[in-house]
């Protein structure tokens, strides 16, 4: 898929049959640069509580909720998201980079890097054996996201999103 | 895509979904074909008031707040807005 079509699923991503666990999506700022003409999008998300019955105890917050930052720079086809949990901080602070590019040798594919980095300080002797919990659910997560978004981006396909943006692409490239 | 996110507070609602109808409409036919023209801002203004209130109520605000400048923190950043302001 191009970086163009990636890009717009990606911003457009729930709700999905994988990310059950979304509850709610806000944009709280949206704006472009106006030197550089990229697009800065700030959003808040809500999820369902899953953490795991041993550390139950010691979460007082009930909503978890999760910060994105995502700036798309559409001149040189980069979109990069960062997330963070802004909740449950003590116990474990998650965060999450996603980098989408235009697959340098083939503009009709796009490349996709995953990055996070799990840290929890809560003591007590939990933090390791939280770190490891969540680093192999992140795995599963990454699977679960990727298949959330072949999900939406064969959606758009089927309703012919596709085939309008080609048809507009191709005309933009004629009027050039 | 048919179905819609709730926005976390339900009378923001209808003003998310015109919102994100407007966004993708504009991030598909304009953004991507180098138009930086921002034909969302009205919209996004009405949304913003509205959330405001809500994350006010349920005492998010400065949770956010505080969390939104350190977004770049373990990752370094090329293109890093919280410099300059």
């Amino acid at each position: 898929y191009s970086w163009s079509t990636v890009s717009y699923a990606f911003l457009n991503r729930y709700p999905n049959p994988f990310a059950t666990h979304v509850l709610t999506a806000d944009t709280i700022e949206h704006r472009i640069d106006p030197s550089t003409g990229e697009l800065h999008i700030t959003r808040l998300l809500r999820k369902t509580n899953s953490v795991p019955r041993w550390a139950r105890s010691i979460m007082r917050e009930n909503d978890a909720y999760i910060l994105e930052d995502v700036v798309v720079d559409p001149k040189g086809s980069t979109l990069v998201s960062k997330t963070r949990n802004i909740t449950h901080t003590r116990l474990l602070k998650v965060e999450e980079k996603q980098t989408l590019t235009m697959d340098p040798f083939n503009d009709s594919r796009t490349q996709c890097k995953n990055e996070t980095c799990i840290v929890s300080s809560i003591g007590y002797g939990l933090n390791s054996r939280i770190e490891s919990f969540s680093l192999s659910r992140f795995s599963e997560n990454i699977a679960r996201s990727r298949k959330g978004m072949l999900y939406v981006l064969d959606l758009a396909q089927r309703r012919g999103l596709f085939r309008q943006r080609f048809r507009m692409e191709q005309r933009h490239l004629e009027s050039q | 895509m048919a179905e819609q996110m709730e926005s976390i507070g339900k009378e923001c609602t209808p003003l998310k979904h015109e919102f994100d109808a407007c966004f993708t409409r504009w991030y598909s036919e304009r953004f991507l074909h180098g138009d930086k023209s921002n034909d969302c801002e009205k919209i996004f203004k009405a949304y913003q008031a509205c959330l405001k209130n809500v994350l006010r109520e349920k005492g998010l605000t400065k949770m956010i707040s505080d969390a939104r400048p350190s977004i770049g923190s373990v990752f370094t950043d090329d293109n890093d807005d919280a410099g300059d302001k």
